[in-house]
């Protein structure tokens, strides 16, 4: 589905209509129905209800793509295609905008698919008495409207150039859910999820096993392939892959930190390692309110003097690739010129000396294998330049309220791939937002932000977002070190898997070959 | 007997309290606010002023204690405010899992541990009993994490003999069922022996030096049976002591060695419950096992009174 071009998906509505053709969806190899894979993912399923979880991890997006839909979905070129909504339209201001809802779609529990359950989802996610977490990601969405039964009005409180992008991820603020089904399970409906998507729960034994079964009425004829899904949280990265050459997993999340294996795997012809270069970044940002970082020629310093290439051998045997901007090569912003530092020890060493004072800092990292590494790293490029830091150790869980209360002089953040940059982007940068961390204010900034969301022109609008790069990285309040690439491994029988967006391993379309 | 029975069991009493009130402390205590955990990247002061007053996270610790132990002795240990699932849904759910596994590693344990110990002892100093100390000690030093991904690439990635990882209830399939606990619970008891067999032998050999064993031997008793039955039983006291606090161990070990074999048990729930601070199944998981460890102790106490009577009789 997720290959299928918008002109394909309209032309397979009149062929299916007129000769009742099973699946368009073409390529040159031939897809097989049947058989069943099991998914080794890296964390326990906690639920689907957004008022219970909040927002769903990466492991929750898996079981959500194939239970549910979306409005809309990307495909293997990152362009929006029709999913849920057959096609979209918006006002000059950007700030309405219209779908027109795909007919005759059924949730699995029979409730139908409407205008009016798009509004439901919306609706709940949003009202105040529900207090859902899920609510901070739509606030941009003032209210959704149903003014027939196939079409859903987003009335927005900003533009949004993009909007059917952004509401192409599987997370728990945009898959559709059925209303009757919260409504008649409450408390329970957390861990028996209705979608309108490909499979459908069977059972889910807590902490083991997520069977999903093919949904014989999927609106999209001849899809899915697989009979069964059967997802397993295998939390332990070694035995995940060992999992993998034993045969009881047939694909399996990892990272960048589980290098060995993964090269490992690029040599087996027996396995396929899937890899997607996404947009956004591993990011730090600087409080630009605390010293010694209210000096330019500090923070300039400290970005000068880490040598990326170096610090990817050193953490993940050169698997990640350096990042020189917040938008990665998966981004459609691809800047001719983002104003990146350039690597160069003595610069950093004289910038420094020109300060003149000691410059000692603590630099928030994660309690964590992974955290220490990245900060030992990065603590002996700053020692070079002539620069301490200390590492302060703390929980994940503390670096958000620490970060919120600009309670560091350093912190760790990270800008997640989705597909468009403006949400981040505004959040991180823009005066006044509760995580523009750095505390840096500046009106030519602000403006580039507000520009950039409010133009339907890409061309114009990568411009911007190259200015807005230019000015950060000149004036290092933020500064990125990897691209965030995201790793699945499989068989290499596994076919058909979509590209890794978001690192959500999308199985909801595979077949064995 | 009975009132034997009935001081021991009165005294569990203030065991138990004490435990709960750790356990809240050290959930309480732990750095990170809970509102700040649940709002995530939303966390405006506002906000978290609000969610600590619903979940009355903003009355004073002792209160917040005395209201839970009072859910508690109503026996609602409360609900995950991740999943809705109730504590005791969770326990119950996971409980089989980890049973079994502590039971079959402490099984393999013992099977292993008193044959070696009995064999030392017998031929205390010889070159098997050096051999055998030796590389007991050596197992002990050998944490689970690292024997346990050397059997999963032996026995299920080269030989392909058994799974790396998963589970299936026994109900469903005894056999599968066993296939997948024999890696995890070998794993536990490869840290087990070593210890079981260290205690065996240094009270065996103690033992067989006893007066009564000299006679034993000199009316011509079979050796095995001067073994098995006259010596074995005098000197697993510290044994049954050390297999009760195993128990405690073992809970340990399976949360590495659940979270490698991915076992739906109770050590991945605590593990979860810490990583995503649901306070509530922590303080509920923890006082269970808790509770557990202390019954558990219980038990061996009333087992010393059943081997040696003076206990029994309170004059130990």
């Amino acid at each position: 589905m997720k290959a299928v071009s918008r002109s394909r998906a309209v032309a397979r509505i009149f062929a299916g209509t007129l000769f009742g053709v099973a699946s368009f969806a073409g390529g040159a190899q031939a897809q097989k129905p049947g058989g069943s894979i099991t998914v080794g993912l890296e964390l326990d399923i906690p639920g689907f209800d957004p008022l219970k979880v909040g927002v769903f991890d990466t492991a929750a997006e898996t079981a959500a793509a194939a239970i549910f839909d979306t409005l809309a979905t990307l495909d293997d070129k990152g362009e929006v295609q029709p999913k849920l909504a057959l096609s979209w339209s918006h006002s000059d201001d950007f700030k309405t905008w219209t779908f027109k809802l795909r007919p005759n779609v059924k949730f699995q529990d029979g409730t139908p698919f409407n205008a009016e359950a798009v509004k439901a989802n919306f609706d709940r996610q949003k009202d105040p008495a529900n207090k859902c977490r899920c609510a901070f990601y739509i606030s941009g969405i003032h209210d959704v409207q149903a003014p027939d039964e196939l079409t859903a009005v987003f009335n927005l409180n900003d533009p949004a150039a993009n909007l059917p992008g952004i509401i192409t991820q599987p997370s728990s603020n945009f898959v559709m859910q059925s209303p009757t089904a919260w409504k008649t399970k409450g408390d329970d409906y957390n861990r028996n999820p209705v979608g309108t998507g490909p499979y459908m729960l069977k059972s889910w034994t807590a902490g083991d096993r997520m069977v999903l079964e093919k949904n014989p009425d999927y609106w999209n004829k001849g899809h899915p392939y697989l009979d069964r899904i059967i997802l397993k949280p295998l939390p332990d990265a070694q035995s995940r892959f060992a999992s993998l050459q034993s045969g009881e997993a047939d694909i399996v999340w990892d990272d960048e930190y589980d290098a060995d294996n993964i090269q490992n795997a690029q040599k087996n012809p027996k396995m396929t390692v899937h890899t997607y270069v996404g947009s956004g970044a591993q990011v730090y940002a600087f409080n630009t309110k605390a010293a010694p970082f209210d000096d330019l020629r500090v923070r300039q310093a400290l970005v000068m003097a880490i040598d990326r290439k170096k610090m990817s051998q050193a953490l993940t045997n050169g698997l990640t690739r350096p990042a020189s901007n917040p938008y990665g090569d998966g981004s459609w912003v691809k800047c001719k010129d983002d104003g990146a530092l350039p690597t160069d020890l003595q610069k950093a060493k004289a910038l420094i000396n020109e300060y003149g004072k000691p410059v000692d800092f603590k630099m928030i990292v994660t309690a964590t294998p992974r955290g220490r590494a990245v900060g030992q790293v990065l603590q002996q490029f700053w020692k070079q330049a002539g620069a301490n830091m200390e590492l302060e150790q703390v929980d994940q869980a503390t670096i958000v309220p620490r970060a919120f209360m600009r309670q560091f002089q350093l912190t760790p953040w990270r800008i997640i791939d989705l597909a468009d940059p403006d949400p981040q982007m505004y959040a991180n940068f823009h005066t006044g937002s509760p995580v523009a961390l750095a505390n840096y204010s500046n009106p030519e900034l602000d403006k580039l932000l507000e520009h950039a969301r409010t133009t339907a022109d890409t061309a114009q609008r990568i411009e911007d977002y190259c200015a807005i790069s230019r000015h950060i990285n000149h004036e290092a309040i933020w500064f990125w070190t990897f691209q965030n690439t995201y790793y699945a491994i499989s068989t290499a029988r596994l076919k058909g898997l979509p590209k890794i967006y978001g690192g959500v391993i999308d199985v909801s379309n595979v077949w064995l070959e | 007997m009975l009132g034997f029975v009935a001081r021991r069991l009165f005294h569990l009493v203030p065991v138990l309290i004490a435990v709960s009130l750790l356990t809240f402390l050290i959930a309480s205590l732990l750095p990170g606010d809970l509102a700040y955990v649940i709002l995530g990247d939303q966390a405006t002061p506002e906000k978290v002023e609000a969610l600590r007053h619903d979940m009355g996270l903003d009355q004073p610790i002792w209160w917040r204690y005395i209201s839970w132990l009072g859910h508690v002795l109503e026996g609602d240990f409360g609900r995950s405010f991740r999943t809705g699932q109730t504590v005791l849904q969770a326990v119950v759910e996971r409980l089989p899992v980890s049973f079994e596994l502590m039971l079959l590693a402490e099984i393999v344990g013992l099977a292993i541990g008193v044959p070696v110990a009995i064999a030392c002892a017998v031929r205390s100093g010889s070159a098997f009993d050096r051999l055998m100390t030796g590389s007991a000690f050596g197992m002990l030093s050998m944490p689970a994490f690292l024997s346990a991904i050397l059997l999963i690439y032996l026995f299920a990635v080269e030989l392909r003999w058994l799974p790396a990882t998963g589970y299936v209830p026994f109900a469903e399939d005894p056999v599968a069922n066993l296939r997948f606990f024999v890696l995890p619970a070998l794993t536990l008891a490869l840290t087990e022996w070593p210890g079981i067999m260290r205690v065996l032998r240094s009270d065996m050999i103690a033992t067989l030096q006893e007066d009564y064993i000299a006679l034993a031997k000199a009316k011509g008793l079979k050796p095995s049976r001067i073994l098995f039955v006259h010596a074995l039983k005098p000197s697993s006291l510290t044994l049954i002591t050390i297999t009760g606090i195993n128990i405690g161990r073992l809970i340990g070990g399976a949360l590495i060695v659940e979270t490698i074999f991915a076992l739906p048990g109770i050590g991945r729930l605590l593990l979860s419950a810490i990583y995503t601070r649901d306070l509530i199944i922590l303080q509920g998981v923890v006082l269970f096992v808790a509770g557990g460890f202390v019954l558990m102790n219980f038990v061996v106490d009333l087992l010393y009174a059943v081997l040696d009577p003076r206990i029994r009789h309170g004059h130990a």
